[in-house]
């Protein structure tokens, strides 16, 4: 469906807004394709076409959701009377009101939908999940992969409301995902690579492929550590992991809800001079890169640490007016399905000056963090308190020495950031769990722990 | 139910599409899902979403690939045309024929008792009001209460190749309430989150201000808790809280992809020795009403009992159709799919450890210094190598036998065959637990269980010098 036959849709729904009431739609049309391979061959293929539609009615300061995947006349006028419906059950929220219509974002739609994506035939797919599998093969130690998949989409989002909300944008994503697994003497590693891109054309297809293996490879022979308090040095996947966690709690949303670590902390020194975070739903290269969000703001960069300093938090229109201020662009919209949320869009630490190599050379003794377990099991959102299983390399002589397992790293969020000593010149996005970029990046004096000394 | 649009003639026609590149077998699934979720939050309730969720998938299978099209606009047209992607998907060389269709009865079910539907939005408003309410009333120290009710009806009809069709349709409703406890600077957080494959039955058996009230006490408990201490050191779960443990760390390395693929710490141990003579463990999709219950798995085969563990020997795998061929393994029904949009894979039902024969009481009486885990939280296990980690949500420090303070920030580190081997005491007591599991990016509902275990020495995580 074009992004003109489903404004035509939403029209048709907003076109019937009553007095007093606010009514917004939002379209979605996705078209997927993922391969797998294994042993030289598809595992599977699957394509995928889904489309549906999500309506919010706002009415007194209430707001109810309907959703639908049936896009008759009958069907989208029966779901605007439930949403309709859904609006006076919920309690009055200042916050509840409709988005007045912005200019959107200045990206240039080439940059978000790659044509050559259409021209991508259903073989090629199959040919690089299997060049994906194969380069992942080589290595003495390599025993196979676990996951080895090319994946895209192309996805047609539209928003209109009564309001005067009227916007669509087309995007393609394309990724390469592979796991590894290594093995010697009887124990297991496995590790990630991926590459991602807006279409096959931009993917490193061998890079990925290098990454997994090089990186499981580097585990085999862990054995848990003695417990001390050592220097980390976060790979850039872990990094983003971890900066999931700071991002939920820069999420105005949370503060607002005495969910938030950093509630009332503007202002302040939280990282040391040169760290920055970012959130940027205009970099046409991140994952999450979209003219609008979820309720049809334009997106923009925002600051949230510059050179340490909180500078504020992100926002939708609902917490913006319960904080008196503006959007930042963060409604999110993971679906039709769900009325729009609050999250980041492409959140990053800015990409410093040293790199991954240099910095691990610089590090005497320390503990290199390849993979992190349970992070959003073993930390604490609001005290950002955390103790997750780890694995990794020590670090000895600022070369890569031992493996290491069954180990946990303990700290806390707020230690974390202000511990933090170098900012690797690497940024690689996780398009995964939100688009969260990360850095290498070295962490003065954390907790690691492991069984070897410790004595029931 | 089938969509008006669908007869037997457009059925056998998807089917034969499907086949028609040469696959050895095909597949229809077809999916409606009616959900509702209603939430409070900071006082207020909020986000009553309702809608219809519906859509067909259709798989063609030829040596061990598959091919896999859905969409959701749900005419005779689309599924046809989704068919032929997925015959194009895999081409094959044989000539497999549709059967003729024919009924399958579920021979297990899971009915709900009361229909969802007989709470309208007022009424799933006042649940959730409920919730908060009693969580406020537990004691002043709780700041935050966050609950939501949702149910979710979805009927199924599935149709292959081999003449099979069903429908069945199943019903799950669910209470959960989080609720933030805080005093002077200490913030913690309780949860409570009941389910059942049942209708508003599970509201007379979990009460909205039960559920409110031992998720706030939870949170308040543990605003006494200490850091917790490291190191290597008796453990004992809590029954109810060691099952999330056997669900990640021996569950899912039973898992027969993961098997096929080498990525099991369990593969070819079949018949082996691995664990404690006192743990035994199963997987049980029968289990009336249950959580992860259900009456045939998402590819048709009937819901079973899979015995995973017999006293510490490693036997059945938990398949799917395409494993079970694979590995030469009989169907055990764990074929499951999130929805629609997603291939079956093998995964766990109702996950349960079996009650053996210590007193509960006496179990963490035996133990002279030790963690007691009443409430794990998530959890995370690689299967290959079976390692895991677990965040404890509620854990006591046992001193000489008694439970002496609370601790936070413990985690459980280990890996599932050494953990099996290290049991020393299974109770007479026995309770369940429901959450979603997450593998390949699915989540599917399921249940889990286990009686108060006590584990010789896991490696603690801490905070604690």
């Amino acid at each position: 469906m074009s992004a003109q036959e489903l404004l035509g849709l939403l029209d048709r729904v907003v076109g019937r807004a009553r007095a007093g009431e606010g009514v917004e739609a939002f379209g979605l049309d996705q078209t997927e394709t993922t391969v797998k391979a294994h042993g030289g061959e598809v595992e599977s293929l699957s394509s995928a076409r889904r489309r549906g539609i999500g309506i919010r009615v706002v009415r007194d300061q209430r707001v109810g959701y309907c959703f639908t995947v049936d896009l008759t006349d009958e069907a989208l006028d029966a779901a605007l009377d439930e949403a309709r419906d859904n609006a006076t059950v919920g309690s009055p929220d200042e916050g509840n009101v409709m988005p007045a219509p912005q200019p959107v974002a200045d990206l240039d739609p080439a940059q978000l939908f790659d044509a050559r994506v259409d021209d991508v035939t259903p073989q090629q797919k199959v040919d690089a999940a299997i060049a994906l599998e194969d380069a992942a093969r080589v290595g003495a130690d390599v025993t196979g992969t676990d996951t080895a998949q090319y994946g895209d989409s192309v996805r047609t989002a539209a928003i209109a409301s009564s309001t005067g909300v009227r916007s669509s944008y087309v995007r393609s994503d394309a990724f390469v995902l592979v796991e590894a697994l290594a093995g010697r003497n009887g124990s297991t590693t496995s590790a990630y690579g991926l590459s991602i891109g807006r279409s096959l054309a931009e993917l490193d297809i061998e890079g990925a492929a290098a990454e997994a293996v090089s990186r499981a490879t580097r585990l085999l022979g862990g054995t848990s550590p003695s417990s001390a308090r050592v220097p980390v040095v976060f790979d850039p996947f872990v990094t983003a992991s971890f900066l999931g966690l700071v991002a939920g709690g820069l999420t105005a949303e949370a503060v607002q809800r005495g969910r938030s670590l950093f509630a009332g902390k503007v202002g302040e020194q939280l990282a040391p001079e040169g760290v920055d975070l970012i959130d940027d739903g205009t970099l046409a290269d991140g994952p999450a890169a979209a003219p609008w969000d979820g309720e049809g703001t334009p997106t923009q960069r925002t600051g949230l640490l510059d050179d340490g300093v909180l500078q504020g938090y992100l926002h939708n229109v609902a917490s913006a007016t319960r904080d008196h201020t503006t959007s930042t662009g963060n409604a999110s919209r993971a679906s039709y399905s769900a009325p729009p949320g609050l999250s980041p869009t492409n959140f990053y630490v800015r990409p410093g000056m040293t790199p991954p190599s240099e910095l691990i050379a610089g590090v005497d003794l320390g503990f290199y963090c390849q993979q992190v377990m349970g992070l959003h099991s073993g930390a604490n959102p609001i005290s950002g308190d955390f103790s997750v299983g780890a694995a990794g390399v020590m670090i000895r002589g600022g070369e890569f020495a031992e493996a290491v397992r069954e180990a946990t790293i303990a700290g806390s969020i707020p230690q974390m950031l202000a511990q933090i000593v170098t900012v690797g010149s690497d940024l690689r996005f996780l398009p995964f769990g939100g688009a969260m970029g990360g850095t290498t990046l070295l962490v003065d004096g954390m907790t690691l722990a492991g069984g070897a000394s410790a004595d029931g | 139910m089938t969509p008006p649009v669908l007869d037997d003639a457009d059925l056998h026609t998807i089917l034969a599409t499907a086949l028609s590149g040469g696959g050895q077998f095909a597949e229809l699934y077809v999916e409606q899902r009616r959900s509702r979720s209603v939430s409070v939050d900071d006082g207020r309730v909020e986000d009553l979403v309702t809608g219809l969720d519906r859509g067909g998938g259709v798989r063609v299978i030829a040596d061990g690939r598959t091919a896999y099209a859905f969409t959701n606009l749900l005419t005779g047209d689309a599924l046809v045309e989704a068919a032929r992607i997925a015959a194009a998907g895999v081409s094959g060389s044989h000539t497999a024929r549709v059967a003729d269709l024919r009924t399958v009865e579920p021979p297990y079910t899971h009915p709900a008792a009361k229909n969802p539907s007989g709470l309208d939005g007022s009424g799933m408003a006042d649940v959730v009001r409920r919730i908060d309410a009693s969580a406020r009333d537990v004691d002043g120290a709780v700041r935050q209460v966050g609950a939501t009710y949702g149910d979710i009806t979805q009927d199924v009809l599935l149709v292959n190749s081999e003449g099979h069709r069903h429908n069945e349709r199943r019903v799950r409703t669910r209470l959960t309430a989080r609720v933030v406890a805080s005093r002077d600077d200490v913030v913690q957080t309780g949860i409570e989150a009941p389910g059942a494959a049942a209708g508003l039955e599970l509201l007379d058996r979990h009460p909205p201000e039960d559920v409110g009230r031992r998720a706030a006490e939870r949170a308040v408990l543990m605003l006494d808790s200490r850091p917790a201490p490291a190191g290597e050191m008796t453990v004992v779960l809590a029954p109810g809280s060691g099952g999330v443990l056997f669900h990640e760390a021996c569950g899912h390395g039973m898992e027969a992809d993961i098997v096929a693929k080498g990525a099991s710490v369990y593969r070819g141990r079949q018949g082996e020795q691995i664990g404690s003579e006192l743990i035994s463990g199963v997987d049980d999709a029968t289990v009336a009403n249950a959580w992860g219950s259900y009456g045939f798995d998402d590819e048709g085969t009937p819901a079973q009992r899979t015995v995973l563990f017999d006293r510490g020997v490693c036997t059945d795998y938990l398949t799917d159709r395409l494993r079970a061929d694979e590995l030469g393994l009989p169907r055990s029904g764990n074929a499951r799919r999130q929805s629609y949009a997603h291939l079956p894979i093998p995964r766990m039902t109702n996950t349960y450890i079996l009650p053996g024969d210590d007193d509960p009481d006496e179990i963490a009486r035996s133990v002279q210094r030790g963690l007691f885990c009443e409430q794990l939280g998530g959890g995370q296990v690689d299967p290959a190598s079976g390692d895991f980690v677990f965040g404890v949500a509620v854990g006591w420090l046992i001193e000489d036998g008694q439970l002496t303070y609370p601790v936070r920030g413990a985690n459980l580190v280990g890996d599932g065959p050494s953990i099996l081997a290290r049991i020393e005491a299974v109770g007479t007591d026995f309770e369940v637990r429901e959450g979603i599991c997450g593998k390949d990016g699915q989540g599917v509902p399921a249940g889990l269980g286990n009686p108060t275990v006590r584990i010789g020495r896991i490696t603690v995580g801490g905070t604690a010098a």
